[in-house]
């Protein structure tokens, strides 16, 4: 008896101290052995992309294999090659794009390169599958560079050559190089304006496009009077289309391309009223405008993202506030996609009308390819971006330095491109965000959603709330110790 | 090795050793060792990360702050929770959660008390009204969205009974009754289940009681006051508190459906956007903890509230009243004793 409740005591406490065991060894050799090898991937990575940075820059002439000194067309005409290449146009896989889709970009390069053969792999989820695949250290031979650290890129990325010698190939070369070098050539670049119905907007009488708020608003009184379609639609339910309204407080209410990233963080009062139909007040005014005198949907509470693609299509709402990749959305959403067209945001700076424009989606070259394949895969990347007609066809920016093709109508306005913050300031935006609750071009939707609402209730003036934001932003430089220099 | 072991065995045998073999010391193994498991989950999967959400509520910090980084402020936290007119102000809003919980249990109360006797198809509507607890709450939340969009579902079923669809108002758009809107969401979701909890506990009621209140002439109204309620009373106890305190946390409906716009945002709206867009995770933990201590206190009060409403039930052969006279009598008795031996 005795014996036998020695034998469970001594069992159960077997039991206990082997699962214990069991899970506490398990996890921390499990631990240890992840962290290991993700340090030696690292390890090799980063040796692979010295000696790869070094190879490029020695051989850069002798080789050739530099973004810059390959001649399409004569290069590697005869160079046999597979590669594959991951990216997030699940939408241009389907035969029904309205578009151009990637089977007929791939049997037009293959007129010129027979012998270099493509496969591609789309994900609905890039953003963070393509992390995993990186992180897996087995990834396709171009990708569309993910979210990664700017000081990371060597690691997983063949350099295309200098940053001097790329300024003179792309535009938009800032957008992922590092230490001088660039790792990446953008797809195509977007940039901030409005989306609109062409048809909507003549039936209403009007024939030149606005240029300030005043005529903005004007216009939209006139498509209500004249037309039975929607002047703007918020698309205040989805949120995310709520905080697209910041993109435009920078480049395009201001003409500075280094307000957002660097001024913004030490302008005191930013959200005051400059008087000159300007600023981030112009721009937020034209919403509180337009909602107070009933110029978007009877009920925002309920609005439909997906269904207002078509609903613009088919001239059912005259324009909304997106960027310039809504843009082939709008087109491919019905029959009427010739109707669709893409205008400035209507705020004039001394005379001149500016537009945020930035690179999309960048092709990164696998660092750890073949030599054969990384060949292949420049060429690749070099005829999408000077020959395909892809930023063209997608309604972009042109990539290609000097390039002017694009179908957006942007006559004479200026596009900047942000500056990046300055050395030691990079957090300070982050931090004034968080502490002003603002969240500006960081998922703030809801005070934008505050404005449609005191709008459309008259309960708050529009200077009061902006009244509330600048003290926000006030109290947040004072609380982050943050110098006010503007 | 072994030599030391032994050397310490028999030193210990002394005292520790003679204990651990007795009756007592063999008892407290055994319980120890079984509950070592369950007792290891649940201290580090609940109250150590409850213990770090308390520390988070005195820092300042973001998900990504480093640990060294991360700023200690006191009481900083809490005092922003009360002094912001945001937190507060979003927990008037579980008052109309609360009269909707409210109306959900009566409801659910009287259907359970009919569908417990005999009705036709009593089981079908069961289901029917069980249903839209099975359905996911991000499917509800998509499926209220169209009902109460201008023109659509609910408007159309109110013009057919003859109302004007221009003077019906905008289900969310209107802030006078959306909340009341993203209630009927929550009251239409939980009541099925509510009432299913209640046909249980009837069913447990003894049928003899029925058939003798019956035979004593008592009319169905005088059956569920004096057998079913009292039957049931735990039962009632626990949907109430479960849907003061559910109330005190909705978070499923505003958030699907108007994403805490439009002033429907309740108080986890609220924290969830502090927490995760504003990324003030200490604001948000101090707002955690004061929710905690409130819902703490409802419970208490309800508690309270119920062991008065329910003292007759309570005491098991005499009523409330009966007691209270047999103790005022007791004690009368006493003093009358007490007074008698002065006198002596």
């Amino acid at each position: 008896m005795k014996k036998k409740r020695v034998l469970a005591i001594v069992l159960s406490a077997m039991m206990t101290v082997g699962v214990t065991a069991c899970g506490s060894s398990a996890s921390s050799t499990e631990g240890s052995s992840t962290g290991a090898s993700s340090d030696t991937t690292a390890q090799a990575a980063s040796s692979d992309a010295s000696e790869a940075s070094s190879e490029a820059a020695s051989a850069g002439s002798s080789d050739g294999l530099s973004y810059a000194n390959l001649k399409l067309g004569q290069d590697y005409t005869d160079l046999k090659a597979t590669i594959t290449m991951f990216n997030h146009r699940t939408d241009m896989d389907s035969d029904d794009y309205g578009g151009k889709n990637w089977k007929s970009y791939l049997a037009d390069f293959n007129k010129e390169y027979p012998n270099i053969t493509v496969k591609i792999t789309t994900d609905t989820n890039y953003a963070d599958d393509a992390l995993t695949h990186l992180q897996s250290g087995d990834y396709e031979t171009i990708m569309m560079i993910p979210a990664v650290d700017k000081s990371d890129l060597s690691s997983y990325f063949m350099s295309y050559g200098d940053l001097d010698t790329m300024k003179t190939q792309i535009n938009y070369a800032n957008a992922q190089a590092y230490d001088g070098q660039v790792y990446g050539v953008p797809s195509t670049a977007t940039t901030q304006g409005i989306v609109y119905n062409k048809k909507v907007f003549s039936d209403a009488g009007i024939t030149a496009l606005p240029k300030t708020p005043e005529d903005f608003i004007a216009d939209l009184q006139a498509i209500k009077d004249k037309t039975d379609a929607i002047p703007m639609y918020t698309n205040y339910a989805a949120g995310w289309t709520m905080g697209a309204w910041d993109a435009y407080i920078g480049s395009n209410a201001i003409g500075d391309n280094t307000y957002m990233n660097q001024k913004l963080v030490h302008t005191k009062d930013p959200f005051q009223n400059y008087k000159d139909d300007t600023h981030a007040y112009a721009v937020y005014k034209i919403l509180y405008d337009a909602v107070n005198k009933k110029l978007v949907e009877d009920d925002y509470t309920t609005t439909d993202w997906e269904g207002s693609k078509s609903m613009l299509n088919e001239g059912k709402i005259g324009c909304m506030v997106l960027g310039s990749w809504a843009y082939p959305q709008m087109e491919a959403a019905g029959k009427n996609g010739s109707d669709i067209a893409y205008m400035p945001f209507p705020i004039t700076v001394d005379g001149k009308q500016y537009a945020a424009a930035g690179a999309d989606y960048s092709y990164g070259i696998n660092v750890n390819a073949t030599d054969d394949e990384k060949a292949a895969a420049m060429v690749f990347v070099k005829w999408m971006t000077e020959e395909s007609g892809f930023s063209y066809n997608e309604d972009g920016l042109p990539v290609k330095a000097g390039d002017t093709k694009t179908k957006l109508a942007f006559d004479g306005v200026t596009f900047l491109e942000d500056e990046p913050a300055k050395e030691g300031e990079e957090d300070y935006l982050n931090e004034m965000n968080s502490e002003s609750e603002l969240n500006i071009n960081a998922g703030g939707n809801d005070k934008i959603q505050k404005i449609i609402e005191h709008a459309a209730n008259g309960d708050e003036s529009f200077d009061d709330i902006m009244g509330e934001w600048n003290k926000a932003w006030d109290d947040a430089q004072q609380t982050n110790g943050i110098s006010v220099d503007y | 090795m072994t030599g030391t072991m032994e050397q310490e065995g028999k030193r210990s045998r002394s005292g520790f050793g003679r204990w651990i073999r007795s009756r007592q010391g063999q008892q407290l193994l055994i319980i120890v060792a079984f509950m070592i498991i369950p007792l290891t989950l649940l201290i580090v999967f609940t109250y150590f990360p409850f213990g770090e959400m308390v520390k988070f509520s005195f820092y300042k910090m973001k998900y990504a702050t480093p640990i060294d980084k991360r700023k200690f402020v006191g009481w900083q936290n809490y005092i922003d929770v009360f002094r912001r007119d945001d937190c507060f102000g979003a927990l008037k809003l579980s008052l109309y959660y609360m009269v909707g919980a409210l109306i959900q249990l009566v409801l659910a109360l009287y259907m359970a008390t009919i569908l417990s006797f005999k009705v036709k198809g009593g089981n079908f509507f069961k289901g029917l009204m069980f249903f839209p607890f099975l359905i996911n709450g991000i499917a509800i939340g998509f499926i209220f969205k169209f009902f109460y969009t201008r023109g659509f579902v609910f408007d159309t079923i109110l013009a057919w009974c003859g109302f004007n669809p221009e003077n019906l108002p905008y289900w969310l758009k209107d802030q006078a009754v959306n909340n009341w809107s993203l209630v009927a969401t929550s009251v239409w979701r939980y009541f099925g289940q509510n009432m299913v909890l209640f046909i249980g506990a009837i069913m447990s009621v003894d049928a003899e009681l029925y058939e003798a209140a019956e035979l004593d002439g008592a009319n169905k109204w005088q059956i569920f006051k004096a057998i079913i309620l009292p039957s049931i009373k735990t039962i009632v106890t626990l949907n109430i508190i479960l849907s003061i305190t559910g109330s005190l946390s909705a978070f499923e409906q505003p958030y699907v459906i108007t994403n805490g716009a439009n002033g429907t945002g309740t108080y986890f709206v609220i924290m969830n956007q502090i927490a995760h867009t504003s990324q003030k995770v200490g604001l948000a933990c101090a707002m955690a903890v004061v929710l905690l201590v409130i819902i703490f206190a409802c419970t208490l009060l309800q508690k309270l509230f119920f062991k008065y409403v329910f003292r007759d039930a309570e005491s098991e052969d005499e009523s409330y009243k009966a007691k209270k006279a047999r103790l005022k009598a007791e004690k009368a008795a006493a003093k009358a004793q007490k007074q008698k031996g002065v006198q002596a």
